[in-house]
């Protein structure tokens, strides 16, 4: 199948605001505060820093080899087959979060919308759908992302405007909280949240202007880190950080709170679940491709249709590995963070590699054949 | 294929909206002595469980079909139409998951709280502490924030049955009584989820709408519950509550006050508050924190007692002035009253913590410190009232 | 195929659709056969092929009363009187300048062509096979003791209707001509909108014994030349017996056969067709159909209608939004109801939750089994209403509506609430101006509802998400199904729900890539800005027009130039 060439630097932004803006959006509040009280906006800051921090090195390492994947230019800097257990490493991680994705997701519409549902038919479903979307090529990919992208967006400043109503300023101060000892681990778990936009590797070599990629991230960066950061300052406000604690799903609660004016809606929370579903589609969408793809690569295949349906029985069975609810979120704290080393380490030490040994890439028109 | 499965297991979450059993409102109770039923539904007898968290619950249910949509014929029906349109069940349990539980044996639909909106609980109730209400509606996912949570000075058993004329739904006439006060500005809207942000804040204390229930059927609000913890410890004057509102410059103005008319004897004017704001400043001095408080009020003349004396602007000008100093005066007293009782429903320990960060970390830090330590604060206070307007009569 | 992969292939400008060897029993045993000067022969081998039908003739007669001769037709396909008045008189009678000399044989042909026939389709075959084609179109072939080529002439007339109003796209405002079946009227009704050379019509023949003559029109130096490749390609690929209608066309050609979304537009209006091939897209038309193809499509034009354009473009633009919200409606409406009372009904406020709780005390069905039997007797009322006659079907649908909503909610059957539902759905489905559309989201609708009851607000939101996938992963032609919206572009946006002023539109949609891109020129913009000339105020009559100046004074500056306007 022929890969594309026309994929927008809008098209770009709005790819990675769609899989950032995921299922982190729920629970982030409450990592936030448990680490900084008061000063989680600042925490959120940071953290959204070092996700732009890593993703503008990963576009860098990624200008210098074109058109070329990850998975294929990492062998020409590392030798083959260091490159390649990385790569592996790498794609099992991908897997991991789509399954935590996944199971996350399952844990939360089983809780609070459908409680008799079993969480394997929920998972199943969501699991089903990326896998059936993944079936397309990276230009329909985009496109995807791009017509979700006011599906996402508008909903959730339109929630966080009405709940302003019920803001008490004096809940986000001091800004830098009572407790500044915990600000760092608060700034790696967010961080950790912005890792799905590692997919940029498998988009930016399909690029029409890879140059211009550095804006699409900052672009996209800018709006989904101020996304991210307007619902935190909007769930302490209103609630206050100690009250944070006491709530599993504080964005959730926020939805609860609000109403439209005039009462038409009360509980926007169900309506909110549905744009919310939308949301985590489009993140398991993006983590499943990359998944996906990055495997189908590394084996030199070109086609990665076959791995969109080969990687279903495994990704399912992982997301039902955690056995209550408290474990499924430790797991995914410890491997969020140590997600994080090998995202922006790997990467990193690429860079530097390349740089010593003055690899660069073809400037080929195809993307390279893998074992070169 | 495997989509098709579901198809044909069937849907679980289905349920329908008329099969459902929509509680209204709520009441909660301490057991009267010798009247616990022991139910043995969810453990036997013979395990202790503590007798000091054992509640009786009572329910309003909505009946379908009898509380018709648009100009119905159930309304007009009967004087005492309100009382058919729901059903009260009650029941007793251990905890108030226990007495949900002996309840929806008893009810034949499964209960469905997305419709809660009014939880009554027992002065007795408040004061044995609610941590178990508030560790039950936390984890339940279909009660919204929004509800109201309402101490009664009666028991709430009684609350629950009240049918009045005005409303066709019983809970419904409760929780609007209460909307209708917020807007009228003589109520803080104080529903359960900030309840909940304010018992969970170190530097802040609960509070709720205080009721009572009179013989006619009607609802009074006689100021508001003073909690510390988790612990209802005291309650306000009605009066107290525009007190309340004005330190915290809650703007939707309203409440009407009586003012001596300076000067002359025995007359009285009824000022009619439309807007206030307050600001507040905190300060460490001596190492008590120390709080100035500005209060700004608007609003009109509403009703004077007599034709003796003619109103002016002069007039008006030592009215404002009279009015300023009552207010203080209350002010001081609903202050001495909350510090009498540890119990810090203004928020100044919030102050504290927000502006004088280093403070609080050294020396408060947690919210039983901040109860010992609001008792010793000080305070300055300033009001400035100003009449704008005396209705549509001349003078 | 896509577009971009016929830009990048070097296309010869085209070869003429050559005229297919089209497989059929008589043509094929006349395949080596000529026609040879022994007319007896001649005439009996026509017996054989041709022979078997009552209303095929074959006439002797006397040209220029000397010569045998025989007229080979079908008297239902030709124009009686053509043939007596033009075609046998001008060959019995010799011409003038003729007179008194003496005719050889061999020039027979010629001079029938040239000097004796007054018609204007006139051409001379040698094969049988084409001869014998020619016939079965309804021309006359003309054969001669000696003359070793038949003389075909174009003498077919068919009844037709008359051009009347369309019946499936009535408009307010716009022309009332609708096409008929009749190729050729359907192709004058085109050329009268569009006197320009550069109107372009090729034909061709399909269906192995149809012979359907099928024709595609563009606009050449606006339509993409490799658009034009790539839609004569697909034509010429259909093999089929025959070709009945222009659906049957639209079912080849289609780049997916499986979606229900349609990817090729009908109309039958020739306003419409004219616009859309100003814009660049191509108009394919087949005789005996009166609806005329038109590709590529994407979706934004299934709830646009033509008379959009004749309206002013803000009220316009408020009625596109009402035919987009009730589309929206049609879909959704149903599997919103049965997620909301089923699975949410916390969502709606109170009061109005108890009030449908008593509404639905009495119905012995949950809310999805009683949806989908209102639906679906809804759409088999829909099926007898169409094939009802006029008459009956107007007074039964209304009737049929209310009493059956009427008596199934008297029953306890279903409730109140669900009619109101259903109804509302039907209705928008109706305002859908693209009856294929239309179509589509009807069927969508019903597994919606199943997922509705399956998982509620949920359920809908993956069934959404799955028809929006599957929306965006299709091409027409290779243009994006969802374009403009999806990928962005600007300029072809001003046409959407939004319909922009005739005067802004000043390019082509690029999605087309089309040749040449400009349709209103800036000048005409610059001069719509300007302020209108107010001739007739009634204060002063003769105004004259202030030049607008960029602050520089006018040469003469104080003349007085007495009717200056203030």
């Amino acid at each position: 199948m022929e890969y594309p060439r026309q994929i927008t630097t809008l098209q770009t932004a709005a790819v990675l605001i769609s899989t950032i803006i995921g299922v982190g959006v729920l629970s982030l509040p409450l990592f936030a505060v448990r680490s900084a009280d008061a000063g989680a906006p600042l925490v959120t800051l940071i953290g959204i820093a070092i996700a732009l921090a890593s993703l503008l090195l990963l576009a860098k390492l990624q200008l210098r080899f074109k058109r070329q994947f990850f998975i294929n230019y990492s062998e020409q800097i590392i030798g083959k087959w260091p490159a390649r257990a990385f790569g592996v490493l790498v794609i099992g991680f991908f897997a991991l979060l789509t399954s935590f994705t996944a199971r996350e997701f399952g844990e939360v519409v089983i809780t609070s919308v459908l409680k008799q549902t079993p969480l394997e038919v929920t998972v199943m479903v969501m699991l089903m759908l990326a896998a059936i979307s993944t079936r397309n090529d990276i230009s329909t990919f985009a496109y995807v992302h791009h017509f979700y992208l006011p599906v996402l967006v508008g909903p959730v400043l339109l929630i966080i405007a009405l709940s302003l109503k019920n803001a008490d300023v004096i809940n986000l101060l001091p800004v830098w909280g009572n407790k500044p000892g915990g600000m760092l681990t608060g700034a790696i778990t967010v961080a950790g949240l912005f890792q799905g936009s590692f997919i940029l590797t498998t988009v930016m070599p399909a690029m029409r202007h890879p140059d211009k990629a550095v804006k699409s991230i900052f672009w996209a960066i800018m709006i989904a880190g101020g996304i991210y950061l307007l619902i935190v300052i909007a769930v302490v406000a209103v609630f206050g950080n100690e009250e944070v604690k006491n709530l599993l799903w504080p964005t959730l609660e926020l939805a609860k709170t609000t109403s439209l004016p005039a009462n038409i809606l009360e509980r926007l929370d169900a309506a909110f679940l549905a744009v919310w579903v939308t949301a985590v589609f489009t993140t398991l969408f993006a983590t499943y491709y990359l998944t996906a793809h990055a495997l189908s690569r590394l084996l030199g295949l070109k086609d990665h249709r076959l791995f969109s349906s080969a990687l279903l029985p495994f990704v399912f069975v992982m997301a039902m590995l955690p056995q209550n609810i408290m474990q499924m979120y430790q797991i995914i704290q410890v491997v969020l963070r140590y997600g994080l080393l090998l995202t922006i380490g790997y990467p990193l030490l690429l860079l530097i590699v390349a740089v010593i040994r003055k690899k660069k890439g073809n400037d080929h028109e195809k993307p390279m054949e893998p074992s070169s | 294929m495997t989509l098709l499965v579901p198809l044909v297991t069937g849907c679980w979450d289905r349920l329908e909206i008329e099969e459902r059993a929509v509680v209204l409102g709520i009441g909660i109770d301490v057991p009267e002595a010798g009247t616990f039923e022991e139910n043995q539904v969810t453990h036997r007898s013979d395990i202790p469980l503590k007798k000091s968290k054992r509640v009786h619950l009572t329910a309003q249910i909505a009946v379908p079909g009898r509380i018709p949509l648009g100009p119905g014929e159930g309304g007009g029906g009967g004087g005492g139409g309100g009382m058919q349109t729901v059903w009260v069940v009650e029941a007793d349990g251990h905890t108030i998951e226990d007495a949900m539980n002996n309840m929806q044996q008893r009810v034949s639909s499964p209960l469905f709280f997305g419709h809660l909106r009014v939880i009554v609980i027992s002065e007795e109730y408040a004061r044995r502490g609610v941590q178990n209400l508030n560790d039950y509606f936390h984890r339940n996912p279909e009660v919204r924030r929004m509800n109201w949570l309402l101490v009664s000075k009666n028991s709430a058993r009684e609350l629950m049955k009240v049918s009045p004329k005005l409303e066709r739904v019983p809970s419904l006439y409760l929780m609007t009584s209460l909307d209708q006060a917020v807007k009228m500005g003589k109520l803080p809207n104080l529903f359960l989820g900030y309840f909940w942000s304010s018992v969970a804040a170190k530097g802040r204390e609960g509070t709720l709408p205080y009721v009572e229930l009179q013989e006619s059927g009607t609802l009074e609000i006689r100021g508001l519950a003073l909690f510390r913890g988790d612990q209802m410890v005291g309650a306000t004057l009605p009066i107290e509550i525009l007190s309340y509102l004005g330190i915290e410059g809650v703007n939707q103005g309203g409440g009407l006050v009586f003012s001596q008319v300076p000067d002359v004897e025995d007359e009285e004017v009824i000022f009619s508050n439309s807007s206030r704001h307050s600001k507040i400043k905190v300060k460490i001095k001596n190492g008590i924190p120390h709080a100035t408080i500005r209060v700004y009020m608007e609003g009109n003349l509403m009703e004077k007692s007599s034709d003796r004396f003619r109103l002016n602007s002069k007039m008006i000008l030592s009215i404002e002035k009279q009015l300023q100093e009552n207010a203080k005066k209350g002010y001081v007293r609903l202050l001495q009253k909350t510090q009498k009782y540890g119990s810090d429903i203004f928020g100044f320990g919030e102050y504290v913590r927000a502006f004088e960060p280093r403070y609080w970390n050294r020396e408060i830090r947690t919210s039983e410190n901040w109860q010992k330590m609001y008792r010793k604060m000080t305070f300055d206070i300033f009001v400035d009232i100003n009449i704008r307007r005396i209705g549509m009569k001349g003078r | 195929m896509s577009l971009r992969h016929w830009l990048s292939r070097m296309h010869q400008p085209g070869k003429p659709a050559a005229a297919r060897p089209v497989p059929n029993r008589a043509i094929q045993q006349s395949e080596n056969e000529t026609v040879t000067g022994d007319m007896e022969l001649m005439i009996d081998k026509v017996k054989s092929f041709l022979g078997d039908s009552d209303d095929f003739v074959i006439r002797r007669f006397l040209i220029f009363g000397r010569y045998d001769a025989v007229l080979f037709y079908y008297s239902s396909l030709v124009d009686q009187r053509e043939l007596n008045t033009e075609i046998i008189r001008s060959l019995m009678y010799l011409p003038r300048h003729l007179e008194g000399k003496e005719i050889d044989e061999a020039r027979l042909e010629e001079l029938l062509l040239n000097e004796a026939l007054f018609v204007g389709e006139a051409t001379s075959i040698n094969q049988m096979n084409l001869v014998l084609e020619r016939v079965t179109q309804g021309k006359t072939a003309i054969l001669a003791q000696g003359m070793d080529t038949a003389v075909v002439v174009g003498t077919r007339q068919i009844d037709k209707r008359s051009i009347d109003q369309p019946a499936t796209e009535q408009v307010i405002r716009g022309p009332r001509e609708g096409f008929i079946e009749h190729l050729d009227t359907n192709i004058s009704l085109l050329r009268y909108r569009l006197q320009s050379a550069d109107f372009c019509v090729k034909t061709l023949t399909v269906g192995r014994i149809t012979k359907t003559r099928v024709s595609y029109c563009y606009i050449k130096g606006i339509a993409n030349d490799a658009l034009v490749h790539e839609v004569e390609d697909r034509l010429n690929a259909i093999d089929i017996d025959g070709v009945l209608d222009t659906g049957y066309v639209e079912q080849f050609i289609e780049d997916n056969h499986w979606s229900p979304f349609p990817q090729v537009q009908n109309t039958e209006r020739p306003d419409k067709a004219v616009a859309n091939m100003l814009e660049g897209r191509i108009v394919i038309l087949a005789d005996g159909s009166p609806l005329a193809l038109i590709v590529p499509t994407v979706l934004n034009q299934f709830y646009q209608a033509a008379e959009d354009y004749s309206e002013r473009f803000l009220l316009v633009s408020f009625i596109r939004l009402a035919r987009l919200v009730a589309l929206v409606f049609s879909l959704v409406t149903p599997s919103l109801y049965v997620s909301v009372i089923s699975f949410n009904p916390e969502l709606i406020p109170t009061d109005f939750a108890v009030a449908v709780a008593g509404g639905r005390a009495g119905v012995p069905f949950p809310s999805v089994v009683e949806v989908l039997i209102m639906e679906i007797s809804m759409e088999v009322l829909r099926e007898a209403t169409v094939r009802l006659p006029q008459q009956v079907g107007g007074a039964l649908s209304i009737v049929g509506v209310l009493v059956i909503g009427q008596a199934a909610v008297a029953a306890g059957f279903v409730s109140p609430i669900t009619v109101v539902v259903i109804a509302l759905t039907t209705i928008g489905s109706f305002a859908t101006p693209a009856y294929n559309a239309a179509l589509a989201l009807r069927l969508l609708r019903f597994p919606l509802i199943l997922l509705a009851g399956m998982f509620g607000l949920y359920g809908v939101t993956v069934g959404l998400i799955l028809i929006a996938n599957h929306l965006l992963s299709l091409k027409s032609f290779g243009i994006p199904y969802l374009s403009p919206l999806v990928p962005g572009n600007f300029q072809a946006m001003k046409d959407t729900v939004f319909r922009a002023p005739l005067w802004w539109m000043t390019k082509r949609p690029s999605l087309l890539h089309t040749q040449n891109d400009t349709r209103v020129s800036n000048d005409a913009v610059e001069k719509i800005k300007q302020p209108p000339s107010n001739t007739l105020d009634p204060l002063m009559v003769g105004n004259q027009r202030e030049e607008l100046s960029d602050g520089i004074s006018p040469p003469n500056n104080d003349a007085p130039d007495g009717s200056r306007s203030h």
